[in-house]
């Protein structure tokens, strides 16, 4: 099989459109960054109760899905699927530019980012969140290695072991990812240890959607022709993922419903009467996981694009959701300081937040860098096959 | 020497002659200067026992009064609601089943296995030898992960940029802040200034290992427990009467 | 070419470090003090970023709170009053003490983000 690599062109007016529309969002995020520093996080909506918002719910988006953007890459060199193998490059790019984007996010929102540095050099082991920093910095070595050999023929051989080196990796850093929350004993709604392995079934599904939407779109764009072979197959993974979110997601629930020490937190998402409940059950339960099922599975649907691009985009927004509700969520329930005991005074009550329009800003900035990344770097290196028709992509595939 | 201070001499010549003179900097500490100049040691561990049935609400409004004027903090102009600093403030719960209702004061606990000096990225947030968890607001990069990791809710990130401050208490804009248990005050051998306002017994502060101090022995006499002792962190702040 | 502005350059800058190296001008105390309190001008110079960053945390860290090398102790000393009004100049402010070099070499002060700029009520040395 010669798959056959070549540069977008990026002289259209669409692709400068693009360039410009991105660019301009992230300027806008910039200025907004410049507002919060300048006069301080009381421009924002976070306070001492929801110290975390909406950039940190985009910052971890970001960072979850660019880990499971690798996946394709993997099952390409890890498990030896040959129709992905075409794929790779680009996976690489989209998981390496979905990782830049969401930290971005995350270090433009501290309290000194100016101390950035001070986080590189001043570690505490103990610490997941500087393990973080150590895996997050790996990890784009790491990829930038497993793309060089996948780039460099000469190199090709290795390309297996690279990208064993950096599944594991990946692993790795979902589980460090998840473990930020998972290892907060003092909150009821993280003190979880499967919020480890849960963020990792998320990483393969919002990350899939992305590199799908990223796929069909760069090939729509620049005329090429893209399969059905490719296509259905991504679909139906995308499925496969969602679905597995949705498990963990119920044996999350289902265990912390069981354990009466629990139950607040669990009444409180699933049953209460306020924006968490109900982005939990229309937003992230039936807009982000059963409505993209049944466009991937539905047997009218099969092989639609434009429903398989739906259903990406709302496993997205899924994700957004669900990450809202984990983190900001998670945060607003009040912890359980006196069992038995109602507090009247001094604490307590679901906490108030309202995103402020900076912090959306800064959050929507972080995909555009994202995305814009995407864009010039295809047109800059060779990541895009030339064609991924059913011929050259799955010559053995039955139509 | 030259006269001429620009950027790269200022640069070379502070590198080059650092290692030197810093270890003669040490020696030079050790023989000019007498007081205080010792590390504190593990030696101690400093505590607070809050007696709820003998504490009046007013004195706990005192104890927040005070520990503003001491350090502080309360004079935000923009910061609102939640977003406003409170180092220490008042609670008051009721018993479910009985309906008794307590009022308490509630201050970092300083914990002998803090959460919050686990998570910190940085080491920013650290616990002296002697017990008291401070938040070293130099390596502080107010990422606010401690905040998330508090079990008492006892930090604040101080959300504006401040002036004024007192001397002997720096805070800044974009870093995390608690209470400190006035370890200026403690250091030069005084009590907290909460526990200065309150001049009963109700709140006693000491050597939590000195067997001859009050509140030793008060702890081996009377009921006593920690907030959230199911999560086995040995506070150094104690209460009876909840 | 090169070298000619390199060196009016420098000319220029040491002469107007020259003029504020002695800082000593102001009504401050230690502008009043014929005591030495502490190592010579360069020494001072060249090392308070190191002397500053070492106290720093011998004394948020160990706890030892001695004068030398205090920022605080800095400041209290340092600071000018201003005649008229009777209030002291913030001395992070243009034209006084940490700005008069520290403007001319443009090295940002992270210091007074926290630290309080004039000396406190009770200050005393």
């Amino acid at each position: 099989m010669n798959i056959r690599y070549e540069q977008t062109q990026g002289r259209s007016l669409g692709f400068y459109a693009l360039i410009a529309g991105l660019g301009v969002l992230i300027l806008a995020s910039l200025g907004a960054v410049y507002y919060m520093e300048h006069h301080g996080h009381y421009v924002t909506g976070m306070n001492n109760r929801i110290v975390w918002g909406m950039p940190h719910v985009f910052a971890l988006f970001l960072i979850v899905a660019a880990s499971g953007a690798l996946n394709v890459a993997s099952i390409a060199s890890v498990f030896n699927k040959k129709m992905y193998k075409p794929l790779s490059r680009l996976s690489g790019l989209v998981s390496l530019a979905l990782l830049a984007g969401g930290l971005m996010v995350l270090v433009l929102d501290l309290g000194r980012p100016d101390r950035l540095i001070v986080a590189m050099t001043e570690y505490n082991f103990k610490s997941i969140f500087a393990w973080n920093i150590i895996l997050y910095n790996g990890f784009f070595v790491i990829v930038a290695v497993y793309l060089w050999m996948m780039f460099e023929r000469r190199m090709n051989k290795f390309t297996s072991k690279a990208g064993l080196a950096a599944f594991s990796w990946r692993l790795i850093l979902t589980t460090g990812t998840g473990s930020i929350f998972g290892f907060l004993v003092a909150r009821q709604a993280y003190d979880a240890v499967i919020m480890a392995p849960m963020f990792i079934i998320m990483s393969f599904a919002f990350g899939l959607a992305f590199f799908i939407l990223i796929l069909m779109a760069s090939y729509k764009w620049t005329e090429r022709p893209l399969g059905d072979a490719v296509v259905n197959r991504l679909g139906n993974l995308l499925g496969v993922f969602v679905a597995a979110v949705m498990y963990f997601v119920a044996v999350k629930h289902l265990g912390n419903l069981y354990l009466a020490e629990n139950a607040g937190v669990e009444n409180f998402i699933l049953f209460g009467d306020h924006i968490y409940t109900n982005l939990f059950w229309y937003g992230q339960i039936i807009l982000g996981g059963l409505i993209p099922m049944a466009l991937i599975y539905h047997p009218a649907l099969k092989g639609n694009r434009p429903a398989l691009g739906l259903a990406s985009v709302l496993v997205l927004i899924g994700g957004v959701i669900q990450l809202y509700i984990i983190i900001v969520g998670g945060q607003a329930y009040p912890m359980e300081m006196f069992p038995g005991k109602e507090i009247l005074e001094g604490y307590g009550g679901i906490a108030a937040y309202t995103p402020s329009l900076p912090e959306i800003t800064l959050g929507i900035g972080g995909i555009a860098v994202a995305l814009i990344a995407v864009a010039f770097l295809v047109k800059f290196l060779p990541f895009l096959p030339e064609s991924l028709a059913d011929e050259v992509a799955d010559p053995h595939h039955k139509s | 020497m030259s006269k001429t201070l620009n950027r790269r001499d200022f640069i070379k010549t502070t590198s080059a002659t650092t290692v030197g003179v810093a270890a003669i900097a040490s020696g030079v500490t050790l023989t000019s200067f007498a007081a205080n100049d010792k590390s504190v040691t593990n030696a101690k561990r400093w505590g607070m026992l809050i007696d709820t049935n003998k504490l009046t609400e007013t004195e706990i409004d005192g104890m927040v009064g005070a520990c503003r004027k001491e350090n502080g903090w309360g004079s935000e102009v923009h910061s609102t609601g939640n977003q406003k600093p409170t180092w220490i403030k008042k609670l008051k719960v009721q018993d479910k089943a009985t309906g008794k209702i307590t009022d308490l004061p509630l201050m970092c606990q300083h914990c002998e296995e803090p959460p919050c000096v686990d998570v910190c990225p940085t080491n920013a947030s650290m616990k002296r030898e002697d017990g008291i968890v401070l938040v070293d607001r130099h390596l502080c990069i107010g990422c606010r992960y401690c905040m998330m990791a508090c079990p008492y809710d006892a930090r604040s990130f101080v959300h504006e940029d401040l002036t004024d401050q007192k001397e002997h208490m720096p805070r800044g804009k974009g870093t995390v802040e608690s209470c400190t248990l006035c370890v200026h005050k403690v250091d030069n051998g005084e009590s907290p200034a909460c526990v200065a306002s309150v001049n009963s017994d109700a709140v006693i502060f000491g050597d939590l290992y000195d067997a001859n101090s009050k509140i030793n022995q008060t702890l081996k006499k009377i009921q006593s427990t920690q907030i959230r002792a199911d999560l086995n962190l040995n506070t150094g702040v104690r209460y009876s009467g909840i | 070419m090169y070298r000619l502005l390199v060196l009016f350059l420098s000319i220029a800058l040491s002469v107007s470090i020259a003029q504020a190296s002695n800082d000593l001008s102001g009504n401050s105390k230690a502008a009043q003090s014929t005591e030495k309190y502490h190592d010579s001008v360069s020494v001072i110079r060249k090392m308070h970023p190191e002397f500053l960053n070492h106290k720093r945390d011998k004394t948020l860290r160990q706890g030892v709170r001695t004068e030398e090398n205090s920022l605080k102790g800095c400041v209290n000393c340092h600071a000018n009053k201003d005649e008229k009004t009777n209030q002291y100049h913030p001395v992070n402010e243009q034209d006084q003490f940490c700005s008069t070099c520290h403007q001319k070499v443009s090295v940002s002060v992270d210091c007074f983000s926290c630290h309080r700029t004039t000396p406190g009520k009770g200050a005393s040395l």
